[in-house]
């Protein structure tokens, strides 16, 4: 099907008088005809963006010095607003799935921000997740893949620093099934054997949590009510003193603890690249694995506002979609959990400074902004302290900071500037700004100590309860 | 950058020119980056620039616009892009010359009450890197979280709080500016306010960069109120909240702020993302603020909040806290995004109205409500009898657009023929160079346009902006911008 064909099937979409001589011009270069039933525009690849996202935005401005990729570059096109017109522009005809276009749509870290200062709701990071789906399908060698091998061969080899971070990660990627992505583009087989050695030189990491714990953990004492944790992948092999933490303050607050062993990874990683069929296949897999329970709780920031997506990534699949959307609503952050289900408050003194970093997901992606700062400030002995500018993304946001090294540097640099002095720890909760903020401490030769809210309660609870113990003896 | 560019768009000669001036990655020349600059905050025309330039400092602008000037290239410059008429909207070729990497605060006089910015600094962050001295900056249009101290110039923005201390003009004490000639000037160079000679501070506030462009801006800045009072009052009829308006003033009091929401604004803010929980069956609210000295706040409160229920006010309330209060302006402030979350696309329009004629202008703009078969909200600086019309469509129906923008045009008709003006504080731009006829004779309009020619005598800078041409109207502007694009 040719493409002007598409256009005028597109119902008339694409009503630019200018639109069909550029169309020409802007041919994706794959061939094979495209599977979409209903195209829209030079959106010809299946799972089409959702016209009505952009159709909320009035082009008012007001997403522009949220953005921290504005804020840097002050570039219209790498704006929410810009990006969100560049992906209209694609479905009116008037430019092409190239590579021009997909620039300024991966150089978006999907940190969502932007939703947050939008009047309209507009829901920009869906937009963006959308048109990276049909990016990735219209140029699969130059897509993420060939980013990837671009980005790791040019940008990594020749920096230590970065070449360490990387190290870190690849262990992450074995386990989430993004290796499958690397291989793909030919990552692993270039890796050099040394990298092996760079990860030993990493903190050494406890054994994950899941397949290990029993798949129900029963509660302390009267048991007040039935949940289920997700356990992540970087969470549970690199942070998995987290996820211990998460399943001790849980069954300590009175709730049996579910950890289904066919779980895996909620493919938040994927989407956010576009691979969006690796996403649904991962997304249908926890959909059925937590078919059991009716609360499902994360304590990863990004990984919850994935789950909690599930609905709006089989949007266009209406077999799944009341699937998704049941499965969705269970979803929810740990700390908001908590919270709303008046947690005990400890009695001991965690004697600390603190200051607490937003997640993208949590703040801007979930809304929850509240509940983890009432938890520390309810933690006696523990001190916080505000950081400026909290929920500005610190760079990592998911794989950006392997494939946007520079600007990811950038936002590092100024989270890091802003962290106040004289405290102790940060605390946040996600695994990917950990591991960001972590390096960017260790980079500044700072001594803070990088945190999840929920092992600052963890603490106190075992010092109650490490107390308790004294009495009775 | 991140992707490799196959078949690359290769930079022409006079984007390389511009590249040896500023260095290749302050030049954006591609299609698909230039795309996001063919319009800014209104929507309803669009043109493709040829280039979008960042410049970094005072020489950068001169040695471009020298530059442009020896191609004979026009230009436009361009802060955030939040306008709402097309002043940094392109006609179709124009090189726009972006300041918003000029964006730092270069001096802080507290003692003086003074701040030197430069054009691409935010409005929001002049008032929050001060405001824990106990300072702020007045001028507060609604797009200040997003919009530059430039763009206010060029301008001349208002905003909810200019009716009692007056908009950018009344708060600027000198600038840089770089005439079409490449020369550069100082206005008001000392800072202080009304020198002897003409008032070329005025004549350039506001001149939506037809004159020149701003390269560093001295304003002034204002100590925090002692004390700062917030009433919302609900109204069954918009009458009534008219009244109410007209006789707030009548008391003497000058609130800090005053304004209105009618029935279907209030939907769209409720749908936005700062919903405050207004009732939806009233006619209209008035979110209303008084500050200064401590002592008298409560006073002046009291009287508003006599002069409400003496208009049948159904509820009123004074703000309990400053979370309350922020909750409020939050909400207001969002109102022309928040369209948005109500209809695809909007116009709004900037009309000014005597206040006591409020009534009569409401009614004839329903009825161009009804004529054109389009939803209008009204927002309205009621205090200053600042109208803006906001009028829903949707640019995806075949006709929807010129039907809002003919309604557009006779809302301002309406507001002319009440002895008003069809601009407040928007500007002119693309949007309303036509609606000038309704207020302009040809004559005061050639000698307006003389002016410009003493500055811009090649008309270069920013063209067909702000006056119309002859024999030029809106659908002609449309048809005009379309070829250029193809």
């Amino acid at each position: 099907m040719s493409i002007g064909l598409v256009n005028m099937l597109s119902g008339g979409k694409a009503k630019q008088s200018n639109a069909a001589t550029v169309t020409k011009d802007h041919q994706p270069e794959k061939t094979e005809p495209a599977c979409q039933s209903n195209p829209l525009g030079n959106y010809i690849w299946d799972d089409v963006p959702d016209a009505t996202k952009w159709a909320d935005c009035v082009h008012c401005g007001l997403c522009l010095e949220a953005c921290p990729t504005y804020q840097e570059t002050g570039e219209e096109q790498n704006s929410p607003r810009g990006r969100v017109y560049l992906i209209k522009s694609v479905a009116e005809g008037k430019i092409g799935l190239d590579e021009a276009f997909a620039d300024p749509v991966y150089n978006c870290l999907d940190c969502r921000a932007c939703e947050t200062a939008c009047p309209a709701n507009v829901q920009v990071g869906g937009l963006i997740e959308e048109a990276r789906g049909q990016i990735n399908q219209s140029m699969p060698l130059s897509g993420v893949s060939g980013t990837f091998k671009k980005t790791v061969l040019n940008q990594f080899f020749p920096h230590k620093k970065r070449m360490e971070k990387l190290g870190g990660l690849m262990r992450f990627y074995q386990k989430s099934g993004l290796q499958k992505a690397a291989r793909k583009a030919g990552v692993l087989s270039v890796m050099p054997d040394h990298l092996k050695d760079m990860e030993a030189t990493l903190p050494k990491a406890g054994k994950p949590i899941l397949g290990r714990y029993p798949e129900v953990i029963p509660a302390e004492g009267k048991t007040k009510g039935r949940v289920a944790v997700l356990t992540g992948c970087i969470m549970d092999v690199m942070f998995n003193d987290v996820n211990k933490s998460t399943v001790r303050v849980l069954t300590h607050n009175g709730f049996e603890v579910g950890l289904p062993p066919d779980q895996g990874c909620c493919g938040a990683l994927h989407i956010h690249a576009g691979e969006r069929d690796t996403g649904k296949e991962l997304a249908k897999k926890n959909i059925e694995a937590f078919k059991d329970y009716d609360k499902i709780l994360v304590n990863a920031a990004g990984c919850g506002c994935a789950l909690q997506e599930y609905d709006e990534l089989f949007r266009n699949d209406p077999e799944m979609l009341p699937l998704a959307k049941e499965f969705s609503a269970k979803v929810e952050d740990i700390t908001k959990f908590l919270y709303d289900n008046d947690f005990k408050r400890p009695h001991s003194e965690v004697n600390t400074t603190v200051t607490y970093h937003d997640a993208c997901h949590l703040a801007h992606g979930q809304g929850v902004r509240s509940e983890p700062r009432q938890i520390l400030n309810d933690i006696p002995g523990v001190e916080t302290v505000d950081l400026p500018d909290a929920d500005r993304c610190c760079g990592s946001a998911g794989i950006y900071n392997l494939t946007h090294p520079e600007m990811a540097g950038k936002l590092l640099d100024r989270k890091i500037d802003d962290m106040p002095d004289n405290i102790d720890m940060v605390s946040m909760g996600n695994p990917g700004c950990m591991l960001q903020i972590a390096m960017g401490v260790q980079k500044y030769g700072r001594k803070e100590k990088v945190v999840h809210t929920i092992q600052l309660l963890d603490w106190a609870y075992e010092k109650d309860k490490q107390k308790m113990h004294e009495y009775e003896l | 950058m991140f992707r490799k560019k196959r078949n690359k768009q290769k930079p022409d000669t006079a984007v390389k020119q511009l590249m040896g001036i500023v260095g290749e990655e302050n030049v954006l020349y591609l299609k698909e980056d230039l795309l996001a600059y063919e319009c800014d905050g209104y929507t309803l025309e669009r043109g493709m620039p040829r280039a979008v330039v960042f410049v970094r400092n005072t020489q950068h602008v001169s040695d471009v616009v020298k530059q442009l000037n020896e191609l004979e290239i026009p230009y436009i410059a361009r802060g955030a892009g939040t306008g709402l008429s097309g002043g940094a909207t392109p006609m179709g070729g124009e090189v726009i010359i972006s300041l918003v990497r000029m964006k730092r605060l270069l001096h802080l006089d507290l003692e003086n009450r003074q701040a030197v910015v430069e054009p691409g600094y935010i409005n929001l962050k002049l008032t929050q890197s001060i405001s824990d001295k106990g300072y702020y900056y007045a001028p507060d249009p609604s797009s200040q979280y997003a919009c530059t101290i430039g763009g206010n110039v060029a301008e001349n923005s208002g905003g909810a709080h200019c009716l009692k201390y007056g908009v950018t003009t009344n708060h600027i004490l000198g600038l840089e500016v770089v005439l079409p000639s490449g020369e550069i000037i100082e206005i008001g160079k000392s800072g202080v306010p009304d020198q002897p000679g003409y008032d070329l501070l005025g004549l350039l506030t506001g001149s939506e960069g037809t004159l020149g462009i701003v390269t560093k801006i001295t304003v002034n800045i204002l100590k925090n109120p002692e004390g700062k009072k917030t009433v919302l009052a609900y109204f069954d009829d918009i009458d009534d909240a008219s009244q109410a308006v007209s006789d707030i003033i009548a008391t003497g009091i000058i609130p800090a702020a005053l304004e209105m929401m009618d029935q279907i604004a209030i939907e769209g803010v409720e749908a936005s993302a700062y919903p405050v929980g207004h009732p939806s069956d009233i006619a209209a609210f008035l979110l209303i603020e008084v500050d200064g000295i401590q002592a008298g706040i409560d006073d002046q409160i009291n009287e508003i909040l006599t002069v409400c229920k003496s208009n049948h006010v159904r509820d009123v309330k004074v703000a309990k806290d400053e979370a309350e209060r922020s909750m409020w302006w939050a909400n207001r402030k969002m109102g022309f995004g928040a369209m948005g979350a109500i209809s695809p696309d909007y116009l709004v329009q900037d009309g000014v109205i005597p206040r006591t004629r409020l009534p009569e202008v409401l009614a004839s703009i329903n009825a161009i409500s009804r004529k054109y078969e389009l939803r209008i909200a009204n927002i309205f600086h009621a205090g200053d009898g600042n109208l803006h019309p906001l009028i829903l469509f949707d640019a995806s129906v075949p006709g929807e657009s010129d039907r809002a923008s003919k309604a557009g045009s006779e809302c301002l008709q309406v507001c002319a023929d009440v002895g008003g003006s069809i601009t407040g504080e928007h500007g002119v731009g693309i949007e309303k160079s036509a609606e000038m006829r309704f207020i302009f004779s040809d004559e005061e309009m050639a000698a307006q346009t003389d002016i410009r020619h003493v500055f811009n005598p090649d008309d270069l800078l920013n063209p067909g902006k702000l006056f119309p041409e002859p024999g030029r109207c809106v659908e002609v502007k449309h048809e005009e911008k379309k070829e250029a694009i193809g």
